[in-house]
């Protein structure tokens, strides 16, 4: 008998454990549950500020919880809506704008201050922050989402390889990319390869958006609900079949497509001098410039190559905002945007640039970092910002709106591996992904639309 | 086989093949030394070569060196302090536990049901039982991960253990064993007025402590060693268990650390390993039946 | 309409008094009552799949992929009902009890049956609730389009079976899915033969070998793909390392398109050949020495001795290696893809069909293609059993 009391009270013992921990929170303060997507470094400076904040603010108590990726963080939100354990806020990436607007599970920002001018003697000021940036999260007019983390594609060189070549700066162009390949490729110590990308999707929308050609209908679902996508324009081809010329010149080093969780092997291949350029979310800015110290040669940090025949126009922006859930206790969503507004202040916008390559999405914290002589000392900070000022705002620049997007991206990324690594038309292969991508479009819809 | 018989067969052996032909300096059967000495060199070196790389930083990594580094403390500081493997392993200790211990209690009731008991329709039973041997819960997964939201089990240990505490295999595995137990046993004990589950735990229990050991065996490692079902349920970090947590380690931007990912394959696999080896036989009995789900 | 319900549910009701009364007739009972219960049996069988699907596979504006998908359900569903039912009326009209079926000794049986009750209400429930209620469950999904968190689900009949039907891609992927599987299940198995009748002669330090040959089948799938993820890492991995050095080639491990199959196959027959070895060990410890011994002195060779005396004494052992060996490659291998080959690999060339499943409902969110795949994948397992039990389990050598 005695095992078997024993056993039972293992079993009771595991009971008791699974109740979920989070249950146990402190008593009078009032909890908020911010949801992030990631669970690096990215994670821990944002438990510091939550950390701080929480001591400033003594009747709140921020609690931050990292998810694996933005992949995997859309999929747990739509679970937790639908067992009604939303957190306050939830960090969602750019590809996720549409589901998030549909699934009726958010605030606006702007609804949520209310015209109010100070929350907990935290000034709002929505027009500190920089102009692309507000211009993707107005939607219908209204400040949606906080920004928090907004990246843009840019390009880190190798100039150790570029110098020894006869380029004193990175190419800027496509036929530039080209004929700087044609001589690094010539060296005697020559990589590998010359140049490399991550293969995701938002690639291949950035180099749409250079040449001003709409991802999909609507005006890139801007005006009205996009109903099909419209990258399978001649804007489309013309990037896949620049990818395959270069892959097929064995100038590209293709190092697989990219579940969206980590882009190591792209990290590798540049930080081992496999490679002398790579194509990179500037998000990465200050690792890949850290790369290059350790490894003995200079980065520098530049605009994404762009198609010499259709010109540039503009990239568009990545990354995630921060997204006020629907339905809170009022006491609950004034802490949540209290937080919000101390999380994105003028010092934490600007030393998280600092820690990642972020750009600093306040005028005031450019200005802050100006002023400390930052960006004098770290130029490639700058590129990613100044990429994005540069842009002239179109429907197309603006980015797509279009639900299920990240299965979308899915489809154009296989579609790129498809023509890097098969003899197929590129023309057919993105007609292909564009129809598989309709259906996806077309299913959302139907489930989705109000 | 007792070393009695392994004497015979080789003595027989030799008389059969006789000798003679082989040169003095060549050990018996070299070919057979030669392909399991090729063997256990090809499935050690990958463990070998992780237990080095578990020692050394991303640099030593990548000059290919093949002696032990200078990076196992901050590799080790990276697994527990910036990652948190400890919390993942005492989630799988926690599940591993849930469900071995569990599932052999639910396994030993039924099967103390089908063997001592003859009640009406006890066919239909059987074959309700049966029929999970062909559902394996991969193929139902996209509806248990529905079902189990709808439960509102997310994140917790009920999501992990739960769905896996019965097991036709279990089921079987008792069935059989007392099946094989006089049953003159049963009727003894019952004379002496005892009920059935002192029945089952006084005299069964202490009868059957192998093939108690074998599905534990069995369960423990399959559970330990569980990552489809954890990686779907499970989006709280703090409650990964290991299989799905050590995919943390590939996260944080920059090239893939591999010192300590290969520091954390290796501590992962150490349990079920240590187990798996001390309790062979029992493994292999438990495993009669089929798969385990 | 194309075809009425009442037609189906007649020609049902035929097929069914068709077979029953043949089985009633043979087994010696009355043909009248097996035509009648044969009759009940079919129409119910017809209409098992049809009235839940409310025979929208016959809707005029259907395509004709639609009304014969309809057809083999209709016909599943009559197999599925009729075959249980004559066979057991065939055993209950030979005399043959059910319980016996069970091989229960009748001794020592407890009084108050109703015991049974709770000591079986655990399993039973549990499985009633985790496996039989998401099958069924999984079945609903596969006619729908239905994402989590969308403002409504949309019956959509059988089209997520007729689309994977004609979707090459799908194709491609069972193609490979049994590609990855055979060579995993062949080489680990093969090489796991030899290996062990190796290990099992009588050789110095055999028991030294087996415990080194053993220990991976510990290791998980998980990592596995990680160690591999270590050495076969097209930039910066040891063995594309050794064999520039030594050879003059480096091979895509990872991606390329034709060779990352074969490191998803490398890692799981790695991780997989110490059970079968141990299995095999165990087995050819259960071959009578006597046979052997037989054939050593009958001058047998080697080989020839082998295949014609252990081998076929080793079918139950193969029998059931094989039978564990395709599930791993089906199911358990999904770890390694998803830790070397995060998002399927280079051309989705390492996709297999439980992989897709996942992607499909988990990172595409589409509940429903991916309970019509789950079940594609289900009726796969179920067949391939089949045929395993069918053309191996009835040759087996049983007398172990």
């Amino acid at each position: 008998m005695k095992k078997l009391v024993l056993v039972s009270i293992v079993l009771v013992m595991m009971l008791a454990l699974a109740v979920p921990m989070s249950s146990t929170g402190a008593q009078d303060k009032i909890p908020i549950d911010v949801w992030i997507s990631f669970q690096d470094y990215r994670l821990d400076w944002a438990q510091n500020v939550a950390a701080e904040f929480n001591a400033v603010y003594p009747q709140y108590e921020v609690n931050i919880t990292g998810g694996y990726s933005y992949e995997t963080m859309f999929a747990q939100v739509a679970v937790a809506a639908e067992q009604g354990q939303l957190p306050a806020v939830v960090h969602y990436f750019e590809a996720a704008t549409q589901d998030a607007r549909d699934s009726g599970l958010f605030k606006p920002i702007a609804e949520a201050l209310d015209g109010r001018t100070e929350i907990n003697g935290l000034p709002v000021d929505l027009d500190d922050y920089v102009d692309p940036v507000i211009a993707y999260y107005t939607l219908d007019g209204e400040f949606t989402s906080m920004p928090w983390n907004t990246s843009s594609a840019i390009m880190f060189s190798n100039m150790r390889y570029l110098n020894a070549a006869g380029w004193d700066a990175p190419p800027a162009t496509w036929n530039e990319v080209d004929a700087a390949c044609e001589a690094v490729m010539a060296l005697d110590d020559a990589p590998e390869y010359c140049w490399t990308f991550p293969n995701h999707g938002w690639f291949f929308e950035q180099w749409l958006a250079q040449q001003d050609a709409l991802y999909v209908n609507n005006g890139n679902g801007r005006e009205d609900r996009a109903t099909e996508v419209a990258f399978n324009s001649e804007a489309g081809v013309a990037i896949l079949q620049w990818l395959s010329d270069q892959y097929d010149k064995g100038y590209l080093y293709y190092s697989g497509a990219q579940g969206g969780e980590s882009w190591s092997t792209v990290d590798q291949a540049y930080s081992t001098q496999q490679v002398a350029m790579a194509v990179y979310s500037s998000s990465d800015t200050t690792l890949y410039t850290e790369m290059g110290e350790e490894g003995g040669f200079e980065t520098i940090a530049s605009f994404m190559p762009y198609n010499d025949e259709t010109g540039w126009t503009g990239n568009l922006i990545g990354g995630a905002t921060l997204w006020l859930v629907d339905g809170l206790d009022p006491e609950v969503e004034d802490g949540a945007l209290t937080f919000l507004l101390y999380f994105t202040n003028t010092e934490y916008a600007a030393d998280w640039h600092k820690v990642t390559g972020y750009i600093a999405i306040r005028h005031s914290s450019n200005e802050l970092l100006e002023a400390e002589g930052y960006f004098a000392e770290n130029p490639n900070q700058t590129v990613a910002a100044d990429q994005l000022d540069q842009s002239t705002i179109t429907p197309a620049t603006s980015g797509a709106l279009v639900g299920g997007f990240p299965s979308i991206r899915n489809e154009v990324t296989a579609a790129i591996d498809r023509v890097l690594l098969t003899d197929e038309d590129p023309a057919a292969v993105l007609d292909a992904a564009a129809e598989a991508s309709n259906t996806i479009i077309e299913e959302y819809n139907l489930l989705n639309a109000p | 086989m007792t070393s009695a018989s392994q004497e015979s067969i080789r003595t027989q052996a030799v008389v059969a093949r006789g000798s003679g032909r082989r040169p003095a300096w060549l050990p018996k059967r070299w070919y057979a030394h030669i392909i399991l000495v090729l063997a256990c060199f090809l499935s050690g070196i990958p463990l070998f070569y992780a237990l080095l790389v578990s020692t050394q930083t991303n640099a030593e990594v990548f000059r290919y060196q093949f002696t032990p580094g200078s990076g196992l403390f901050d590799n080790w500081d990276v697994v527990f302090y910036e990652r948190h493997l400890h919390t993942y392993m005492i989630n799988s200790v926690i599940m591993t536990i849930g469900i071995t211990v569990i599932k052999t209690i639910f396994s030993l009731l039924s099967g103390l049901a089908f063997v001592y008991f003859r009640f009406p329709g006890k066919w239909v039973v059987f074959a309700f039982v049966l029929i999970t041997l062909m559902m394996p819960t991969e193929v139902l997964i996209i509806a248990l991960f529905r079902f189990i939201n709808d439960l509102e089990w997310q994140n917790t240990f009920l999501a992990l253990i739960v769905p896996f505490t019965a097991s036709a295999t279990g089921t079987f595995l008792f069935r059989q064993h007392f099946a094989s137990i006089p049953p003159e046993l049963s009727e003894a004990a019952q004379l002496d007025g005892a009920n059935p589950l002192q029945f089952l735990f006084r005299v069964l229990v202490p009868m059957s402590w192998n093939t108690i050991g074998a599905l534990a065996v069995v369960q423990t490692i399959y559970a330990w060693n569980m990552y489809l079902w954890p990686n779907m349920i499970i989006s709280d970090p703090d409650m990964q268990t290991i299989q799905t947590g050590i995919g943390t380690l590939r996260l944080g931007g920059g090239a893939l650390r591999f010192g300590p990912l290969m520091l954390a394959a290796v501590i992962v696999s150490l349990p079920p390993v240590i187990v798996f080896i001390l309790l062979q036989k029992q493994f292999m009995s438990g495993f009669t039946l089929t798969r385990d789900k | 309409m194309i075809v009425s319900p009442v037609i189906l549910l007649l020609a049902g009701a035929a097929i069914g008094a068709a077979i029953l009364g043949f089985v009633f007739q043979r087994a010696g009972g009355r043909a009248l009552i097996g035509l009648a219960l044969g009759a009940v049996a079919g129409g119910f069988g017809s209409a098992l799949f049809m009235i839940p699907l409310d025979y929208c596979t016959f809707e005029a504006e259907r395509e004709s992929l639609d009304a014969t998908f309809g057809f083999i359900l209709v016909g599943a569903g009559i197999a599925l009902v009729v075959t249980p039912v004559s066979w057991l009326a065939g055993k209950l009209l030979r005399g043959e009890g059910l319980v016996s079926s069970t091989g229960q000794p009748t001794q020592g049986t407890f009084k108050h049956w109703w015991i049974a009750l709770p000591l079986l209400l655990p399993t039973l429930t549990i499985l009633a609730v985790f496996l039989y209620y998401p099958s069924l469950e999984t079945l609903r999904l596969s006619t729908m389009l239905s994402r989590l968190g969308a403002r409504r689900e949309v019956f959509i009949c059988v089209d997520n079976f007729t689309r994977l039907a004609q979707d090459q891609e799908y194709w491609d992927i069972v193609g490979r899915t049994i590609y990855i599987s055979f060579f995993i299940v062949v080489l680990s198995m093969g090489l796991s033969l030899l290996i062990a009748t190796m290990a099992y002669l009588p050789i110095r330090g055999a028991s030294i070998y087996r415990i080194l040959l053993v220990w991976p089948y510990a290791m998980s799938p998980a990592v596995a793909g990680i160690i591999f993820l270590l050495m076969f890492n097209p930039s910066g991995g040891m063995f594309n390392y050794l064999s520039g050095n030594w050879f003059g080639f480096k091979l895509g491990w990872l991606n390329d398109p034709k060779v990352a199959p074969w490191t998803i196959i490398i890692a799981s027959v790695w991780k997989s050949m110490g059970f079968n070895i141990l299995f095999y060990i165990a087995g050819l410890q259960n071959v009578p020495k006597d046979l052997i011994e037989a054939g050593a002195i009958d001058g047998a060779g080697v080989v020839r001795r082998f295949w014609h005396i252990v081998w076929p004494l080793l079918s139950p052992t193969t029998f059931f290696l094989i039978v564990t060996n395709v599930t791993y490659a089906f199911f358990e291998t999904y770890a390694t893809i998803d830790y070397l080959t995060p998002g399927g690999g280079p051309l989705q060339s390492t996709t297999t069909m439980m992989y897709r499943v996942i992607q499909m409902g988990v990172y595409n969110n589409d509940m429903g293609k991916a309970a019509a795949q789950s079940i594609v994948l289900f009726m796969m397992v179920i067949g391939l059993t089949l045929v395993l039990f069918r053309t191996g389990g009835r040759q087996v050598t049983y007398g172990v």
